[in-house]
């Protein structure tokens, strides 16, 4: 018999908490919720068990218009009482069973058995489901503006497009010429050479006792630098001599220590490094009189330690100059997951004027750097030809008459000097909407898809080929366009964005300061931390460099990076000063990136390791579940409270409540399987002289139950399952095309993930893939609402 | 601070548009003013002077103005000669080097690894210099503040910093660049409002633009770029309400295309000074110096007819007549600056008063030595012309071997910030110089 069921407010308030607020039932859509084919299988099959399918459909819909409308609202968009609204990624199985268990709330038992599966099966199809979701509000491909990092990627290939773009070369180190002369005198020049960093003492000698006095002497050293992220960093030369630094700049030394004067010998600069790009660099140094000589360049990389510049992110080679825009920018809009250009705010603006300001400055500044310029010359025509194909190429189209006219001509006409009238076509041309906005409908052609393959692919405008061929109606077919995309993929700025992408699917940027207990690991140092992070980006760079670029690699390799330092921290053979290299480390033990210390460390406490951390990280990041926050701040036990308890133990009575057991379930019994590893991720047989559990299981979306047994147990599944493949897919569609894979056709995202396991995890191939498929639609085509989504068979 | 923040909110200047209006800060600054604004210039030209064609012979406020001075001839009754002040400091580095570092700090420079001519290596100064101490001092009140406080100008200064290239610090170890080329001097001082004249032509092509774009987006799309036009009008709201309230004066034109050369530093000198003047008018500083060159300066003056380097030549000894007239024909050409630039000043109002600029600055010329072939640090040619601390000008005085820290000391307290020594206070003992008032 049905009651009539109305909620006392506790009973809401409580309802609210279980299943509006924590429940597992419960996910973001977006980028962290995963639309899955698993769970339309599962409907689909139960559908083909149950012969009278349409009948239970039927029943579901009945009994949610019954029961729990009145407090969940069509289509479970919630109400005034109960407003928050229902959709996620859980199987329809768990589904049943929280309605089993907890609805209605004055009423529990009413709806259980057949009843709350018909209800479950109803809701998932109806609403629920990720792809029910995409069918009541279908996503659309949005109008965008150009991301920061687009921005300045833009404005570095705009100069570079004058110049040319300078990828690394394969050698390392920098070119040192030793003079035996306080000057650089080429007369006194003795040694011409390659020196693998900048770290030298000389105590009260010279670096050559036989031709070079110890009185006084000096060195140059030259090249680039190679950065590995984006962002700030931080040089500094220590000496008690005299030197001077550039960087990325001839005229203007970064650091001028020319003049030694009292006590000070450390003297610092920070520039801002765009990924991708290397940097010119030159030191100058001199020694004359003082009692002795050391010098050393270091430098501080974004959110890690100072260090001697390694031989890694130094090259002989010198590269053109890069147009930076450093001027700082509000973040973008990361709340659907990835960086999305989808919103403009008045200190937006504001920074797009004063970078504006800026890069005229500099253009116009070392306009002859950019240009072929001469001293002297009358350069006027020079000048507006340049300023002509400014606004061309920041515009990614040629200009038509009409916009000549207003972004260069009018702009010369306004003005004194043809500096100024180039000063007005860069300020008129960087804050146009035409610069500052990805493609738009206005004209949908070649160039445009031209565009969608560079922004895709380099983070940046088309280059000249990519133009060019757009010109010359070269990328019309698709072989066009994927050979294009090719090219593209194997420049190294399209190496850089993924391994950008690499960071952000691994979470690093919420790792960026690793700090341990130094009473439990007094060994742990920053520097440590540091250096694992180097480990854990050689991986990644391995892996994407290696010709399979397979993907799995980064879950299954049996090796580490190490140098001396990590190898002797945690118990391997190299010498203490051996620089990285691929180890095989506890090989049985340790699967990539599972079981990385870099990742043990960072989701851990100070002094314990945390199931939930890692956890989290499994199942939204790798394995794409939708996890929301927790329902209420929950201190976590300390572990001197439980003193006879292991980790394992400690979580799991800490968690065990209704209230967290539905999202804990899932996120502690992946995190259980890594309990071999400590807070620094060492592996550990036992905790508190108990031995430890790493058993761990996993519900998947199509219902099945996995279990394993450690890190490589755990990664060899997570390898395998779909559910991996399809959020690894689903994410590089994101962070690539940065608008909702949904908004491509329903079927995308099965389509792509079945791409990538035919092609053995290709991540070069299927990122080519997803910048042909984003090139090749129209925005037209795209901006039609999604058909709806049916419940299919799977093929 | 306060009241600057208020005074733009009145105005309706918000967060966004401050970098654009800082110049607002003089314009409240000088509302407030009470007392009569007060300004010091430290001229500097290098290799010391001819002291036979500098020095006037007579004592007191009958004097004649030797061949060197002569240029300012028409300003004599607010010029005061200083005979007989001498740079004591003595430790590392040798005396272009002290001459240059110690000028103005009035202290020791750092033991370093910069070799002069003879004597030992050195490094920085190891102390403020005047003309920063006092900026810092009008600076840290309300009523003297300034957008910058100071200004540091220089002419055909080598591209090169060591310690004969800088002769003001912010601090020990902190030497601060002179800017010797006009346009970018022209940058700092106007770069904003040339930015914001351009800009607010430009914002208008701008919306033109979005409501181009806009016809050709979908209806959702439009919201966007709606969204980005208010906030250009925001922009050009706020860029024309600072433009209306930017210096009422009009922005010096500077002649276009002069390079850094040396045969242009005529042009480059006069740039520089017109720039100063309209600094001034401003109000953008109350405190400037000028540097013609370096500490062992070598500027070729052929637009004289001299062919040889300045710090060349003064090393001839005195019987060598030739060289000593080219000498005096160099130094009489920076004389010659120093008037134009008082002649600017004399001619120039004082905003908001009925005197000239001249009335309230003190322009003090020095030099990093006495004489060049000497390499003396005695009788350094010091020169101070105008009316901006009270002084009783117009006259010729000859002290006996006194340190110049006191004139340093004496020059802060024009202003009065009464310190009691400044730089090495072992040659401050006797206290702040007599005699100027």
């Amino acid at each position: 018999m049905r009651r009539n069921c109305v909620l006392p407010v506790s009973l809401v308030f409580v309802a609210l908490i279980v299943l509006s607020v924590c429940s597992p039932l419960m996910a973001q859509v977006g980028a962290s919720s995963a639309s899955t084919n698993q769970a339309v299988r599962n409907l689909a099959s139960v559908r083909l068990v149950s012969a009278s399918a349409d009948a239970a459909m039927e029943r579901g819909r009945e009994i949610y218009e019954e029961r729990c409308i009145r407090c969940h609202g069509p289509n479970g968009t919630g109400t005034k009482d109960v407003p928050a609204p229902i959709f996620g990624d859980r199987p329809t199985s768990d589904l049943a069973d929280v309605i089993s268990r907890t609805m209605p709330e004055d009423a529990v038992g009413d709806c259980v058995g057949d009843d709350a599966r018909a209800v479950a099966e109803w809701m998932q199809s109806a609403f629920y489901s990720p792809e029910a979701q995409a069918r009541l509000t279908p996503p659309r491909i949005e109008l965008s503006r150009l991301t920061v990092s687009q921005y300045r990627n833009a404005i570095a290939d705009l100069g570079a497009s004058f110049r040319w773009f300078s990828a690394p070369k394969p050698e390392r180190g920098l070119k040192a010429q030793y003079f035996a002369s306080r000057g650089q005198r080429g007369d006194r020049k003795v040694d011409d050479r390659i020196d693998s960093k900048v770290d030298f003492n000389f105590g009260a000698f010279s670096p050559d006792g036989e031709k070079i006095p110890e009185e006084e002497f000096s060195i140059v050293w030259n090249g680039s630098v190679i950065p590995r992220e984006s962002g700030w960093y931080e040089f500094t030369i220590r000496t008690e001599n005299g030197a001077r630094l550039f960087v990325n700049d001839d005229e203007t030394p970064l650091i001028d220590a020319w003049v030694r004067s009292g006590s000070d010998t450390e003297f610092r600069g920070s520039r801002y490094l765009l990924a991708g790009r290397t940097y010119r660099i030159r030191l100058d140094w001199f020694k004359f009189k003082e009692a002795t000589a050391s010098v050393a360049l270091l430098w501080k990389t974004p959110h890690s330690v100072e260090e001697v510049i390694p031989t890694a992110n130094l090259m002989p080679e010198w590269s053109p100059a890069v147009l930076l825009a450093e001027t700082p920018f509000p973040p973008d809009d990361r709340s659907s997951g990835y960086e999305r250009g989808t919103s403009v705010s008045l200190e937006w603006e504001d920074a797009v004027t004063n970078a504006a300001i800026e890069v005229a400055d500099k253009l116009v500044a070392r306009l002859r750097e950019f240009s072929d310029m001469k001293r002297g010359e009358d350069n006027s025509g020079k000048i507006r030809e340049f300023a002509g194909l400014f606004a061309e190429r920041a515009f990614r189209r040629p200009l038509s008459d009409e916009l000549k006219a207003i972004f260069v001509d009018q702009q010369f006409a306004a003005a004194k000097s043809p500096e100024e009238g180039l000063r007005r076509v860069i300020l008129v041309t960087l804050m146009s909407p035409r610069f500052l906005y990805r493609e738009h409908a206005e004209a949908e052609d070649q160039f445009d898809r031209a565009s969608r393959l560079s922004f895709a692919l380099i983070n940046s405008i088309p280059d000249k080929q990519l133009l060019e061929a757009a010109r010359n109606g070269q990328l019309q077919t698709e072989k066009q366009v994927r050979d294009q995309a090719w090219r593209l993929v194997n420049d190294y700025r399209s190496r850089s964005r993924l391994l950008e992408f690499l960071r952000s699917w691994m979470n690093l940027e919420r790792l960026q300061e690793i700090n341990k207990s130094t009473a439990v690991y007094p060994d742990f140092t920053p520097q440590i931390a540091a250096d694992l992070k180097v480990s854990l980006e050689l991986l990644m760079e391995q892996t994407v460099d290696a010709e399979n670029s397979d993907f799995r690699r980064l879950l299954l390799s049996d090796s580490i990076f190490m140098n001396g330092r990590i190898a002797r921290f945690y118990g391997a053979s190299l010498p203490e000063n051996a620089d990285f290299q691929e180890v095989k480390f506890e090989p049985d033990r340790r699967a990539g990136i599972v079981s990385h210390p870099f990742l043990l460390s960072g989701f851990a406490y100070m002094e314990t390791s945390s199931p939930i951390h890692r956890g989290v990280f499994l199942s939204r990041g790798v394995l794409g579940r939708g996890v929301k926050p927790p329902p209420i701040a929950v201190a976590p036990t300390a572990p001197d409270l439980a003193p006879d308890l292991t980790t394992r133990e400690r979580v799991t009575v800490q968690t065990q409540a209704e209230m967290c057991a539905n999202c804990h379930g899932l996120i502690n019994s992946l995190g259980f399987a890594l309990e071999n590893f400590d807070a620094v991720g060492r592996y550990r047989d036992s905790e508190k002289t108990k031995p430890i559990d790493a058993s761990g299981q996993y519900l998947q979306r199509n219902g099945e139950l996995v279990r394993f047994g450690g890190a490589r147990d755990l990664a060899s599944f997570l390898a395998r399952s779909e559910e991996t493949h399809r959020s690894f897919t689903r994410q590089l569609f994101h962070h690539v095309v940065q608008q909702p894979i949904l908004a491509y056709g329903p079927e995308s995202i099965s389509e792509l993930t079945e791409f990538f396991e035919n092609h053995q995890f290709h991540m070069k191939h299927l990122m080519v893939e997803i910048a042909c498929r984003s090139a090749l639609e129209t925005s037209s085509a795209a901006s039609q609402p999604v058909v709806a989504v049916e419940p299919q068979d799977s093929p | 601070m306060n009241s600057r923040r208020q005074f733009l909110r009145k105005l309706g200047v918000g967060a966004a548009a401050l970098p654009f209006v800082s110049n607002l800060n003089t314009f409240a600054s000088s509302l407030m003013a009470t007392t009569r604004k007060q300004r010091l210039v430290v001229m500097f030209s290098p290799n010391g002077t001819v002291p036979w064609d500098f020095w006037p012979d007579e004592e007191g406020d009958k004097f004649t103005l030797k061949r060197i001075m002569e240029p300012l001839k028409d300003f004599q009754n607010r010029t005061l000669v200083l005979n007989g002040v001498c740079d004591k400091v003595r430790g590392d580095g040798d005396n272009h080097m002290r001459g240059m570092g110690c000028l103005l700090t009035g202290t020791e420079l750092f033991p370093g690894n910069i070799q002069g001519g003879s004597d030992t290596p050195a490094g920085w100064a190891s102390g403020i210099s005047i003309d920063q101490e006092i900026a810092n001092f009008l600076q840290s009140k309300e009523e003297t503040r300034t957008r910058f406080g100071t200004l540091e100008f220089g002419v055909m200064v080598p591209d090169r910093a060591d310690t004969w290239t800088r002769m003001s610090y912010a601090g020990a170890n902190k030497p601060i660049a002179p800017i010797d080329d006009p346009y970018q001097m022209f940058r700092k001082l106007y770069g904003q409002v040339k930015d914001r004249e351009v800009l607010t032509s430009i914002l208008d092509s701008v919306q033109e633009d979005l409501k181009k774009i806009s016809r050709s987006v979908s209806k959702e799309d439009r919201h966007l770029l709606e969204e980005h036009t208010t906030f250009v009008r925001t922009m050009e709201e706020q860029l024309r309400q600072a433009q209306s309230s930017d210096v009422g004066h009009a922005i010096p034109e500077l002649e276009q295309g002069i390079k850094e050369e040396n045969d242009n530093i005529p042009q480059i000198a006069k740039m520089q000074l017109d720039l100063m003047v309209n600094s001034f008018v401003n109000d953008f500083s109350r405190v400037a110096t000028f540097q013609i060159t370096n500490s062992v300066g070598q500027p070729k003056m052929r637009w004289l007819g001299i062919d040889e380097g300045h710090h060349e030549l003064s090393h001839e000894p005195n019987e060598n007549k030739d060289a000593h007239e080219k000498l005096t024909r160099i130094n009489t050409w920076y004389c010659e600056q120093l008037a134009y630039l008082v002649r600017r000043l004399s001619e120039t109002p004082e905003p908001g008063s009925d005197g000239s600029l001249l009335d309230n600055t003190l322009i003090l010329w020095g030099n990093e030595l006495g004489q060049g072939n000497s390499h003396t640090l005695d009788n350094i040619p010091f020169v101070m012309v105008g009316n901006g601390l009270d002084f009783n000008m117009g006259r010729s005085l000859k002290y006996k071997h006194v340190p110049h820290n006191r004139l340093l000391v004496a020059l802060a307290h024009g202003f009065g910030h009464h310190i009691e020594s400044f730089g090495n206070p072992d040659f401050c003992k006797d206290g702040v110089l007599t005699g100027l008032t």
